[in-house]
């Protein structure tokens, strides 16, 4: 309950902002008609800010590289579910022959199955020839034999560690010690106490890496998904804008459309077709795990999918201002790369701390101090959620840091998109717009 | 009464003065010619219009009122260097633009299909931008300007590459726009066009106004030029004594006057007609890239 508390609260926030919004809109068409016939009535700041959001939207959901992107990523995704099931769940029992059987033995070839995560069949047989035919016509997938023979179709190797190689060999190793046993004299009880019999347990002196949870493999996805997101959609806000300078559109679109719409509709029409996709691209890999049986759904894994969708909102929120401004400094490919270089490098920074910290099972302290830095968090955050080592106050407490930030980025990056996209010629220099950004 | 007023523009791009004091107006129902050497700041001016450059003093207005972005919504733009989203399809992005300037979106597509027949690029409504010649993109470029039905109408430099064809496709929008009442500035250096076309114009250099006023008259302007031809008067004997006016020639009968400022043309007219029958009274008109060379100076 713990974990989903922010979540909680920023479903209130959302629901109080559609509220204000449709009590706007409520209010604008109330208002007294203000143009001729074939005008719209009532412009608000987010009636151009819509139109140029809705041709982002539709300009980038029509073009190739999206679309051949997002069956990328539906594949990669569908492989990162799918692989993981296929090599843990044969689901398919497998069936054993017994000859010359007892209860006891079926109890034991039942425990062995289960110990490697396999469910069984058994078939008793008459005998072992009976059997062996059994088993090359397909009917058995082995035959034990009580007299202390294992027979399988193709030899097993050493190396194989499916489950029915491990069933094979758990079997081999079981059976024979029982025999053993047996031969030396044990009763059944005194047999069945020395095969219960546990091994020591080893100490370190060093702690150990632990086995990854569902939650910090989510996370890892998660953090690989984010990354290679804000990579994508940040690239087009800067192409974008770059774009727009270089054709000269922007003359015609700022005679009519002010600074501040024009780069908030680009930037909120690029976030919500990265927005969109996350979500499908999510939704698919949630019904796609259910479906397979995958741990994706487990425990507390989806709490780490809705922190990474999270953040990527918030990391797109906070670099998307940054890399519009920047793209509104250059007007060609080559001015764009040199531009874009100190801005990735947080960027990078934060991703591999966090993938480091997530590969390695343990939280270091750097992840836990990017995490309430913008730049770093929208990777630093979700693996401290995988990790389950974030509450949910400093979960939100990291979210007011980035969207503070955030606010203050948007302003000195509209600054700079204004006095920088309509010059023209060569690059524009921070240093030349000094003068004019100072108040 | 001017509808466009441009008050004492003042910019500076580090040493460089742009716009120096520049002041004039442009009225409604005329094709006003902006005219001055390159680099003379009619691009700056026009720029300054639509708030595209910050001015350092001056204001401009537009029927009185300061010029903001209410205003600039009922205004059309083709800047120099043309600007148009290149991948995008011709009839969307002139929608688009309709509707950013105000429009819904059914009047913008109505709009864009009816300024892309008359510019004779309707076949190419579904094309790509980029795909289209030189010409038909300055078609779809000035369709964008004129989808909103503008009140005022500013043209960078519309007429320049194109083809016989084009210009006059383009002339006849831009006469046509200014006989329907809409108040319509474009720049061009290819004067003689622009003679024939505008009823008026505007001379800048070096920031500043240096000429302005209706094409007739400023071809008539500055020291008047008469050709007068008197039955009985072969030699101009009559002009001689006329005060303000200097005969500068006479040949086979024409007698030809340079009449000094404040000189009555009207004047003139009698004394020739006391003189004898007149045959010929003539105003020597001046070219305008006559004007245009002694405004600027070069």
């Amino acid at each position: 309950m713990k974990a989903y508390t922010p979540f909680v609260i920023g479903g209130v926030v959302l629901v109080v902002l559609l509220r204000l919004r449709l009590r706007q809109r409520g209010r604008s068409r109330s208002s007294p008609p203000l143009g001729r016939h074939g005008w719209r009535r009532g412009r608000s700041l987010l009636g151009d800010t819509g139109l140029v959001a809705g041709r982002e939207i539709r300009e980038r959901v029509r073009g190739r590289v999206f679309r051949v992107v997002t069956i990328i990523l539906f594949v990669v995704v569908a492989a990162a579910v799918v692989i993981p099931t296929i090599h843990t769940s044969s689901t398919k029992p497998t069936t054993v022959g017994v000859v010359a059987g007892s209860a006891t033995l079926d109890t034991e070839l039942h425990q062995l199955a289960t110990s490697v995560g396999l469910s069984t069949t058994l078939v008793q047989e008459p005998d072992l020839g009976a059997a062996r035919a059994a088993l090359a016509a397909g009917r058995l997938d082995v035959v034990v034999d009580a007299q202390g023979t294992i027979v399988v179709r193709e030899p097993v190797s050493a190396t194989d560690t499916s489950a029915p190689a491990r069933y094979v060999r758990a079997l081999s190793t079981t059976l024979g010690a029982q025999r053993a046993f047996a031969q030396a004299g044990l009763t059944p009880a005194q047999a069945a106490a020395v095969a219960k019999a546990k091994p020591l347990p080893v100490e370190s002196i060093q702690p150990g890496k632990k086995a990854r949870t569902t939650s910090e493999a989510t996370a890892l996805l998660g953090v690989i998904l984010v990354f290679i997101f804000l990579t994508q959609y940040l690239t087009w806000t800067l192409m974008g804008v770059m774009e727009e300078k270089a054709s000269r559109v922007v003359e015609v679109l700022l005679a009519t459309v002010r600074p501040i719409q024009l780069l908030a509709g680009k930037v909120i029409g690029i976030g919500v077709v990265a927005l969109l996709q996350a979500v499908a691209l999510v939704a698919f890999a949630l019904v796609l795990a259910k479906a397979v049986g995958s741990s994706l759904v487990e425990g507390s894994a989806p709490v780490v999918v809705v922190a990474t969708l999270v953040w990527l909102v918030l990391g797109y929120a906070f670099y998307s201002w940054l890399y519009a401004a920047a793209g509104s400094l250059a007007e060609r490919q080559d001015q764009v790369q040199s531009l874009a270089l100190p801005l990735s490098t947080p960027l990078i920074f934060g991703y591999i701390v966090s993938l480091t910290g997530v590969s390695s099972g343990n939280a270091s302290l750097l992840v836990k101090v990017l995490a309430y830095l913008p730049p770093t968090a929208p990777f630093a955050m979700p693996t401290l959620v995988g990790f389950g080592e974030a509450t949910w106050w400093e979960f939100l407490l990291s979210m007011l840091i980035c969207a503070a930030c955030t606010v203050a980025v948007a302003l000195v990056g509209a600054r700079i998109y204004r006095t920088a996209v309509l010059r023209t010629g060569s690059r524009v220099r921070l240093r030349d717009l000094v003068p004019k950004l100072t108040p | 009464m001017a509808d466009l007023e441009l008050n004492g523009l003042r910019r500076r791009f580090g040493t460089v003065t742009a716009l120096d004091d520049l002041t004039f107006s442009v009225p409604s129902g005329h094709v006003v010619g902006f005219l001055g050497p390159n680099g003379a700041g009619k691009t700056t001016t026009m720029r300054a219009i639509f708030g595209l450059t910050d001015l350092d003093a001056g204001s401009v207005r537009w029927r009185g009122v300061p010029v903001g972005s209410a205003q600039r919504r009922r205004f059309g733009y083709m800047p120099e260097e043309r600007g148009l989203y290149p991948n995008m399809q011709v009839a969307e992005e002139i929608e688009y633009l309709g509707r950013l300037h105000g429009m819904d979106g059914a009047s913008a597509a109505a709009a864009t299909q009816q300024w892309l027949e008359r510019l004779e690029v309707a076949d190419r409504a579904r094309s790509k931008v980029e795909s289209l010649s030189h010409g038909n993109q300055q078609r779809v470029q000035l369709a964008a300007a004129l989808v909103h039905e503008p009140e005022l109408l500013v043209l960078d430099e519309p007429l320049a590459g194109l083809d016989p064809t084009g210009i006059d496709a383009i002339g006849a929008v831009l006469l046509e726009q200014a006989r329907s009442g809409r108040c319509v500035l474009f720049s061009s250096h290819q004067l003689d066009l622009v003679e024939n076309l505008c009823e008026s114009v505007a001379i800048i250099d070096h920031g500043r106004l240096v000429a302005s006023g209706t094409v007739d008259g400023l071809a008539t302007s500055g020291a008047r030029r008469l050709t007068v031809r008197v039955e009985g008067d072969r030699e101009g004997a009559w002009a001689r004594v006329l005060p303000g006016v200097t005969l500068s020639e006479v040949d086979g009968g024409e007698v030809r006057l340079v009449l000094a400022d404040g000189t009555d043309s009207d004047v003139v007219l009698d004394a020739a007609r006391v003189a004898g029958h007149v045959t010929q009274f003539v105003f020597e008109r001046r070219r305008l890239s006559e004007v245009f060379r002694e405004a600027v100076g070069r």
